[in-house]
């Protein structure tokens, strides 16, 4: 298997945003959802995510409240605000049009 | 609402710390924990499962604090703890404290001191609305060497009369115009007082903008269209005066004698209120005499104009010169107006100056000098600290290695670092302003009089901020120094050398820079107070022209109003009697004016059969002295040809006239000037006066106008042929007696004379004489502190630098030990390290002094910027100095024991 991508500088928060913005989920959660949906593609180091879900919450994009897990446990979810939702749409739309661009570069050469 | 939820969050995560901490672990170590979950779900037996994990997570605390961080209120607690491990650490290390925020207040405490200097006496502008329109009109020639003088009153009045850029022309005089010396007696109750006076025109007030605090200002009818034959009875007291003569009492309207006559108070100043720092106490109406509106040759007033809006200075100087070019034409006038003609000895022109440079006046430079010298104390301190700091920086090499190693980041680091310097930058500052506070206080209780407007200084808000900017800047640059420079890939061989590797080449080099970098201000400091020195001595030395040792003088004023020139000379001869008949009195004279502090007179003089340059009968004296009784033998003042004054038969031989060497020179020019006559102008002294005076000797030159001026044109007559005297007279007495056992003596002599007139300065020559260096040796005395303190500070750099040296290379000195060098070997190696610093840093030293001492050429007296003599003692003492530092941890150097130094490694 191929060593998982490095996540793009600043994806991860776009990431994170659309992870959760279904339902609430705790860290972890958020770390296997993206490795799952991303097929593997993609893994989120321990160390950058819980400093990333911080900085998200400081910002008041995502808040957090302690509840039970599936497994009876008490953990912390992250869910969106609605000024997080207007951030994720922003993000959103400035990754398709970064992507696309880099598409249309890369398959011009 | 976005930013009031992050104010809340913010606030959450800096007081609700606890509870965050305890959150961020269980957040954590849910994680883990479904790790390890997730680890046994594909098999791993429990233990290997948990090992997994914690390997792919690697430091919890790292992460912990990475969330923290994101937190965003680091910052504070950061601040704080950086704080509290500051405090301990430096209560660890006393000496080092101690040393550092010393040395801090002793550099920030000068520079705030002499700022305090600067400010407040040439950047803060003068006490007046819109005080850049003031501008200060003088004469000067050539004849007086520069010197400003005042204008005469047709001059005055034409200037009023001709120019287009000013509002308002006003004038002013302390003397001659004035009737009065600068000083009136004053009687406030039954106490006869002694006060600074000015008289100026309602013009001047209307010019400076002064506005009374209580009653009015003098009026037109009281100063300019005054036509009395003394000046109007009117006065107003400075706010000081009121308050401690009167007791500020309500006094507007009552009576006060001043000068034996009764005047009325008009009003009262506003507190500070002067012109000119002339530290003025009592304000009379100037009023110019009848006879004053056409003396052309008699120069009394001092001239202050606010421009008007609009113009500036270098207009309305475009127009003095234009009006100077045809001054004559335009006023009437053949002789003694101003003029630009190519000059010659009796042509006088006019200089427009701003106010404020006209009220330092020559102070500036000094000033500018001290501060450059303060600045230099503080780069001397700063180079100490830095060396001092990075020796202890190298010393900690290992706890700063240590805390990468556990995590802390290179940015954090030098966070603490700057924290620590910052502390004690703050307490050096802190220290260093009140000890400006006492130094400037010290000063001005020192030198009341020494410096313009130096009464007003205060440590105010733009010098807190200075000293604050100063306090600063050290506190960023310690920091910076301090941190090691070591990286972090290179741990664990820095934790494995321990403190042993601190220096690195760039260290060594930098420390050794810093210690040539002090010795080099610190010798620029020496020479330039070795030169300041040289020059108080010299002054100290200058033969003024005559016998200064044992003489005693003092100075009154018989009140004009009460009395007429020819029973003041009466007075004045009873006076000089009586004091005769004390004992231990050898000889007594009175005379108008006491070198060496006199002003310059510069009266036009006729004399006879003589062309001056610019074809006129006439020249210029710097000088008129009046004198009572034997005034040469009393002062001891040799004469070189004829005769002195004689006090019988003056009526047979007509009136005579004694002139100085340097008047003969000028006029007659090697010519015998025995025999020739001169004849000063009408009004000058007393009701007659003018009439032809013969020359009957040459006395030799005596000091007049400070003892470091050459002495100028002087002219002597005797007040005993004419039998008039001026209102003050100065009295000086040959005696070995001290004033302080003459005091009684003489006050009851004079009280006998006239019991209203208080004796003023009674004191000996030696003290007029300091009184009139005093200000080279202020100046002297500052740089010299300046100079001992750079001095000192590059000593202990030095002895720093070395001490370090030999700590840093105990291992190799006791193999050289071992292998039989000896203690004398190991001195001298030392020694020799230290003066090849010392040697360099005093040779860039010299060469800066050399570059810069060009700018303190005008203030010396008798000695070179470059002088030989003061040079090579300044080295001298400079190498003694760094012997002498250099010494100690040689010394001990030598006494390293191979056994334990080997053995310890």
């Amino acid at each position: 298997m191929a060593k998982p991508t490095d996540l793009v500088q600043g994806t991860l928060d776009l990431l994170i945003l659309k992870t959760i913005a279904v339902e609430p989920k705790h860290g972890w959660a958020i770390a296997k959802r993206i490795q799952q949906v991303s097929r593997d593609a993609l893994q989120v180091q321990q160390g950058s995510l819980y400093p990333a879900l911080h900085r998200l919450e400081q910002q008041a994009w995502i808040k957090a409240e302690w509840r039970p897990a599936e497994t009876g446990r008490m953990a912390k979810f992250y869910s969106l605000t609605r000024s997080g939702r207007k951030q994720m749409e922003k993000e959103l739309a400035n990754w398709v049009r970064l992507s696309a661009a880099i598409n249309v570069v890369v398959q011009e050469v | 609402m976005r930013w009031l939820d992050k104010v809340r969050l913010r606030f959450r995560s800096l007081f609700r710390r606890p509870k965050i901490d305890v959150e961020l672990e269980a957040e954590l170590r849910f994680h883990l924990d479904q790790l390890v979950e997730e680890n046994m779900a594909s098999g791993m037996p429990p233990e290997e499962a948990h090992r997994a994990a914690r390997r792919v997570i690697g430091g919890v605390a790292q992460w912990e604090e990475e969330c923290r961080d994101m937190r965003r209120v680091n910052f504070v607690e950061d601040l704080a703890q950086d704080l509290r491990y500051t405090l301990r650490s430096l209560a660890k290390s006393p000496g080092f404290t101690v040393v550092v925020v010393a040395t801090l207040a002793l550099g920030i405490g000068a520079n705030t001191a002499i700022f305090t200097v600067v400010h407040g006496v040439l950047l803060r502008p003068l006490d007046y609305p819109k005080p850049d329109q003031l501008m200060y009109l003088t004469a000067e020639s050539p004849a007086t060497a520069g010197a400003q003088y005042p204008l005469s009153a047709p001059e005055y009045l034409e200037f009023r009369q001709m120019n287009r850029s000013f509002a308002t022309v006003g004038a002013y005089s302390t003397g001659g115009a004035a009737y009065t010396t600068g000083e009136v007696n004053l009687t406030a109750g039954d106490r006869p007082l002694r006060v600074r006076s000015i008289s100026v025109d309602a013009q001047l007030l209307k010019a400076l903008r002064i506005q009374p605090q209580h009653g009015r200002l003098f009026s037109d009818e009281e100063t300019t269209r005054w036509t009395g034959t003394l000046p109007p009875p009117v006065a107003i007291l400075s706010h000081e005066l009121w308050r401690t003569a009167f007791g500020g009492q309500p006094l507007v309207g009552r009576t006060v004698e001043i000068e034996g006559r009764p005047h009325e108070i008009a009003g009262v100043m506003p507190p500070g209120a002067d012109v000119m720092d002339n530290h003025t106490q009592i304000w009379l109406p100037l009023w110019i005499h009848p006879n004053g509106v056409q003396a052309r040759g008699f120069h009394s007033l001092y001239i202050v104009a606010r421009l008007k809006d609009g113009v500036n200075l270098d207009a309305a100087r475009t127009e003095l010169n234009a009006f100077v070019e045809n001054w004559g034409e335009r006023a009437g006038a053949k002789g003694h107006v101003p003029t630009n003609r190519p000059l010659r000895a009796a042509d006088h022109t006019l200089q427009l100056r701003a106010l404020q440079d006209a009220t330092v006046g020559n102070a500036t430079r000094p000033i500018w000098v001290l501060q450059a010298a303060v600045g230099f104390v503080l780069l001397i301190v700063c180079a100490n600290l830095a060396n001092l700091v990075m020796a202890r920086a190298g010393s900690r090499r290992r706890e700063f290695v240590l805390r990468t190693a556990l995590g802390a980041r290179r940015g954090r680091l030098l966070r603490q670092s700057v924290t620590e310097s910052a502390v004690m930058s703050g307490a050096g500052g802190v220290l260093g302003l009140w000890l400006a506070g006492v130094v400037v206080r010290a000063i001005i209780r020192a030198y009341p009089a020494s410096v313009p407007r130096m009464s007003e200084l205060t440590v105010d808000l733009p010098i807190l901020l200075v000293g604050f900017v100063l306090s600063a800047g050290t506190a960023v640059l310690f920091g910076l120094v301090s941190l090691p420079r070591g990286r972090t890939s290179s741990v664990a061989a820095a934790l494995k050398e321990g403190a042993k590797c601190a220096g690195g080449a760039w260290r060594h080099h930098a420390r050794r820079g810093l210690l040539a970098a002090q010795v080099a201000f610190a010798v620029m400091l020496v020479v330039g107070a070795g030169l300041l020195a040289r020059t108080v001595y010299n002054l100290t030395k200058v033969d003024a022209g005559f016998e200064r040792s044992r003489l005693v003088t003092f100075s009154m004023t018989l009140p004009m109003a009460s009395s007429d020139p020819d029973t003041r000379a009466q007075a004045y001869q009873r006076v000089l009697d009586g004091i005769r008949a004390v004992p231990g009195v050898t000889g007594a004279a009175a005379m108008s004016g006491l070198p060496p502090n006199r002003n310059l007179e510069g009266i036009d003089t006729a004399i006879e059969h003589y062309t001056s340059g610019d074809g006129r009968p006439s020249e210029i004296v710097d000088y008129y002295q009046f004198v009572m009784g034997d005034y040469f033998g009393t002062m001891g003042i040799p004469i070189v040809a004829g005769r002195g004054f004689e006090r019988s038969g003056y009526a047979s031989q007509g009136k005579s006239a004694i002139v100085n060497e340097t008047l003969a020179k000028r006029i007659w020019k090697g010519l015998n000037p025995i025999g020739r006559r001169v004849r000063p102008p009408g009004g000058v002294f007393g009701a007659t006066g003018d009439g032809w005076h013969t020359v009957v000797g040459v006395a030799k030159d005596v000091r007049q106008r400070g003892v470091e001026r050459p002495a100028g044109t002087e002219l002597y007559f005797s007040l005993d042929q004419h039998g008039v005297s001026p209102p003050t007279m100065n009295v000086v007495m040959r005696t070995t007696m001290p004033p302080a056992a003459l005091s009684g003596t003489i006050e009851r002599v004079v009280r006998e004379v006239d019991a209203a007139v208080p004796i003023v300065r009674l004191r000996d020559m030696d003290s007029v004489f300091a009184e009139s260096i005093r200000r080279p040796r202020l100046l002297a005395q500052l740089l010299g502190a300046f100079a001992g303190l750079a001095m000192l500070l590059a000593a202990i750099g030095t002895y720093g630098v070395l001490s370090y040296m030999v700590t840093e290379r105990r291992r190799e000195i006791g193999v050289r030990v071992a292998l039989g060098a000896t203690p004398s070997r190991v001195i001298a190696q030392f020694m020799k390290q230290g003066l090849q610093v010392t040697a360099l840093g005093a040779a860039i030293g010299l060469a800066g002094a050399l570059a810069v001492n060009r700018l303190i050429a005008s203030l010396l007296f008798g000695v070179h910027p470059a002088d030989t003599a003061t040079i090579a003692s300044v080295i001298a003492v400079v190498l003694a100095v760094s012997a002498a530092a250099s010494w100690v941890p040689a010394w001990r150097a030598s006494r390293v024991d191979p056994n334990v130094v080997l053995r310890n490694e």
